[in-house]
């Protein structure tokens, strides 16, 4: 491994680092702005489809694909702990906040994926226009 | 207690003087009414929002006097109505959230190692602002022109039609000029805690009241565009006839409730997550180790800043929204508990692993642990639909937030007086008296709130002036009341231990409690310039680290005592490595003239004076094109040659 990454493998290291770190936030306000968006403006507008695909797989897919994202997160999160897991030498500031973050970001995204997971329950379970 | 000694400045008695020359300010009016110190200006927040603290708390008693007994003739309900309007938005608004930014306005600069704040102007603009915002919401109620309709506001109780007067504007304005104290001030600790940290001082070793005062700081910007823009609806409907609000000229009445809680659920974070950072700084100091699982309660004020913004439709469970879309909201609320609760345990951790130093900051950090887990726990039942159903509009949830709250805030707040009352006066407390104030405090709170979870169970609603006799109800209110004075009481002494200590207290130690953090490394209370010498931070508890707390005394270097002008270190907002020396400005008439213009405008658009809000409106212009006008700099600054 190069001691010295190149501009590119810095930028794409450093957008992976951000991914891990706050990829499960943004999929769930995702998940939250386009499943209650999506379920409120359709219901109100007296229908239960939505540009013809049914109401129920349209919420589906807000569940899905922001709770495969925070997957992504998640995995990548845990990789990041493992390698900020090596002992440092003398006393690296960086690693040591990489590991921090780390791990903020390896219990966050499992909450978020919680959180998500619960919405897809309510899913299989509620009618989307029930009140 | 620790009788530490003043530790020995690796500054030179020249650059000291040097240091006092660029910093000190002779005390003057002039320089009363300019000054950009944060200490003065974090002072000033803490005062005023415990003046607005009285005014509230001496409202709730003229409530809860009305409400003593059923029928009762004491307030009229048009009084009770603004009393009670009043009293939840000053709480809220005037004292909660300034109280706490007063607190993070003096010691965020003290507690990662640097001169000011990083926009000292706009810190003294935010207090001014903040004042004048207040005065302006508070001065309605002598005229019986206070806002009436709660501090929620709902629409169309709130349109023209329903409220006339000058009652909902003074609320509109009046949010509206205090939304811009406190996003400057959001502003200004985000960038402080960015990029004015001591070299050394990396994300992981942020003090965690730091991290929580930035949270609070973002979840200010995110969630308070979304009140502003509800105000600014509510104003321009009441006033010009818009209809922002009106389902028959297409517009929609939950818009505000969407809007309001958007912002208002946040809201509650915004008050509670620096109290939580109080809590977190006290706890070391008084347990002798430090708070267990750091990193894990970092996470936890992160996870919650974030959640906040996804349970806001749980204010709205009684509306008729489609249950899916209430579900994915109760899901929030619902796992929004673990992160809150893993800050809980932390604390007992810390306090089971620690050796207990039983003082009054203790005690009030004991009594916010019980009573804040009490509020979390109806909390959590707010969270699943069928009970919050069953339970809306009742005096249950006057106990819920009460014991969220006071519980959550105000013990704290108190804790925190307590705590650093040595610090910002030089003076230390009567333990006795705090002991006595704590005790009466926590039994008052407890007397007041409890019943409502009671009378509310048993059906009495919410927000009503009086009430029929029913079974059930007369007698718990009348305890409530007898609480309320109670607690009015054990404040009452909190006020005399802060003045006692002020006139008869002992002078204080830099460090008297052994504290783990930079600003019990610096005098009591600390100089102009905070630290003769910046700090080089090589540890998460740098007061506890013998090399941090060398890098100030026998190990400084010249490039950390920076006494030719009024100058701190600018360093990186990850690893906080040094970047480069920046110049701090000194005193400014520009904050004081910003805000009285901007009071002008506000006062001007609340009567219609529309000529006048013109000119307050170019008045404002030309202040701040003035504040902004690029300086004018030595040539050789400029790159021209000589």
């Amino acid at each position: 491994m190069s001691a010295h990454p190149g501009p590119r493998a810095r930028l794409a290291g450093g957008l992976l680092f951000w991914y891990a770190v706050l990829g499960g936030a943004v999929a769930w306000a995702v998940h939250l702005l386009a499943g209650w968006g999506v379920d409120e403006l359709t219901c109100a507008s007296g229908s239960d489809h939505i540009g013809g695909v049914p109401l129920r797989a349209a919420v589906g897919a807000a569940v899905a694909l922001p709770a495969l994202a925070t997957v992504g997160a998640l995995l990548a999160a845990v990789l990041l702990w493992r390698r900020t897991h090596l002992p440092s030498e003398g006393e690296d500031r960086s690693v040591g906040r990489g590991r921090l973050l780390a791990v903020v970001g390896v219990w966050s995204n499992l909450l978020f994926l919680t959180i998500i997971v619960l919405g897809g329950v309510a899913l299989l379970v509620l009618p989307p226009c029930q009140r | 207690m620790s009788t530490t000694a003043a530790p020995v400045p690796g500054a030179s008695r020249e650059q000291l003087d040097r240091l006092e020359e660029h910093w000190g300010e002779r005390p003057s009016l002039r320089a009363w009414l300019t000054t950009v110190d944060h200490k003065k200006i974090g002072r000033r927040y803490l005062v005023t929002a415990g003046l607005f603290f009285a005014l509230a708390g001496l409202s709730a008693l003229a409530m809860r006097t009305q409400l003593a007994r059923p029928e009762a003739g004491l307030l009229s309900p048009q009084e009770y109505n603004q009393l009670f309007t009043m009293h939840g938005t000053a709480m809220i608004f005037l004292f909660a959230t300034p109280m706490l930014f007063g607190f993070g306005n003096f010691l965020v600069p003290l507690l990662i190692g640097a001169r000011d704040m990083a926009f000292p102007k706009l810190n003294a603009l935010g207090y001014w602002i903040f004042l004048f915002a207040g005065l302006f919401m508070w001065a309605s109620l002598p005229f019986g022109a206070a806002p009436n309709a709660g501090w929620f506001a709902y629409v169309p109780l709130t349109g023209q039609q329903q409220t006339p007067g000058l009652h909902m504007d003074v609320y509109s304005l009046g949010l509206l000029f205090l939304g811009i104290a406190t996003a400057a001030g959001s502003i200004n600790f985000i960038v402080t805690a960015l990029k004015l940290r001591a070299p050394g001082m990396s994300l992981n070793r942020v003090p965690l009241f730091v991290w929580a005062i930035v949270a609070t700081g973002f979840m200010v910007i995110f969630a308070l565009p979304a009140l502003n823009l509800d105000n600014a609806m509510l104003f321009l409907d009441r006033r010009f006839g818009t209809h922002f609000f009106d389902p028959e000229a297409g517009g929609n009445v939950l818009l505000w409730q969407h809007l309001f809680w958007i912002f208002g659920h946040p809201d509650v974070y915004i008050i509670v997550m620096p109290a939580l950072g109080i809590v977190s700084a006290v706890l070391p100091a008084f347990t002798r180790r430090g708070v267990v699982g750091y990193v894990l309660v970092v996470f936890a004020i992160v996870a919650i800043s974030i959640i906040s913004f996804g349970v806001w439709v749980h204010h709205m469970f009684a509306t008729g929204l489609p249950r899916l879309s209430y579900s994915f909201f109760s899901a929030a609320s619902t796992i929004i508990t673990i992160p809150s609760g893993i800050q809980i345990f932390a604390w007992l951790a810390t306090m089971l692993l620690g050796r207990l130093v039983v003082r009054v900051p203790l005690l009030f950090v004991i009594g916010f642990i019980v009573t804040f887990v009490l509020g979390g726990f109806t909390g959590t039942m707010f969270a699943l639909t069928v009970f919050d159903q069953q339970v809306t509009d009742s005096y249950f949830v006057v106990a819920h937030f009460h014991y969220v709250l006071v519980g959550g805030a105000v013990f704290p707040i108190l804790a925190a007086v307590y705590y650093w009352l040595p610090k910002i006066t030089g003076r230390m407390y009567h333990e006795g008296l705090g002991r006595w104030a704590f005790w009466l405090v926590f039994a008052g709170m407890h007397v007041t709130f409890f019943p409502m979870h009671l009378y509310g169970l048993f059906g009495m609603p919410r927000r009503v002036y009086t009430y029929p006799s029913e079974p059930g109800w007369d007698a718990w209110n009348l305890v409530s009341t007898v609480g309320s004075y109670l607690l009015a009481v054990g404040l009452l002494l909190v006020l005399a231990g802060v003045v006692h200590a002020i006139r008869r207290g002992r002078p204080a130690p830099p460090d008297p409690w052994g504290g783990d953090t930079l600003e019990w490394s610096t005098d009591s209370p600390p100089k102009p310039y905070n630290f003769a010498v910046l700090p080089q931070v090589h540890s998460l508890h740098p007061t506890w680290d013998e090399s941090s707390r060398e890098s100030m005394g026998a190990g400084a270097e010249a490039d950390r005592v920076l006494a030719d002008g009024r100058r701190t270190l600018l360093t990186s907002e990850l690893d906080g490595r040094r970047e480069r020396v920046v110049e701090m400005p000194a005193s400014s008439w520009q904050p004081l003239l910003l805000a009285l213009a901007m009071l002008l405008f506000f006062t001007a658009m609340l009567f219609a004076w529309y000529p006048v809000a013109a000119v307050a409106a170019v008045a404002v212009a030309g202040t701040v094109a003035t504040w902004l006008w690029p300086p004018r700099r030595p040539e050789r600054e400029l790159g021209v040659s000589a």
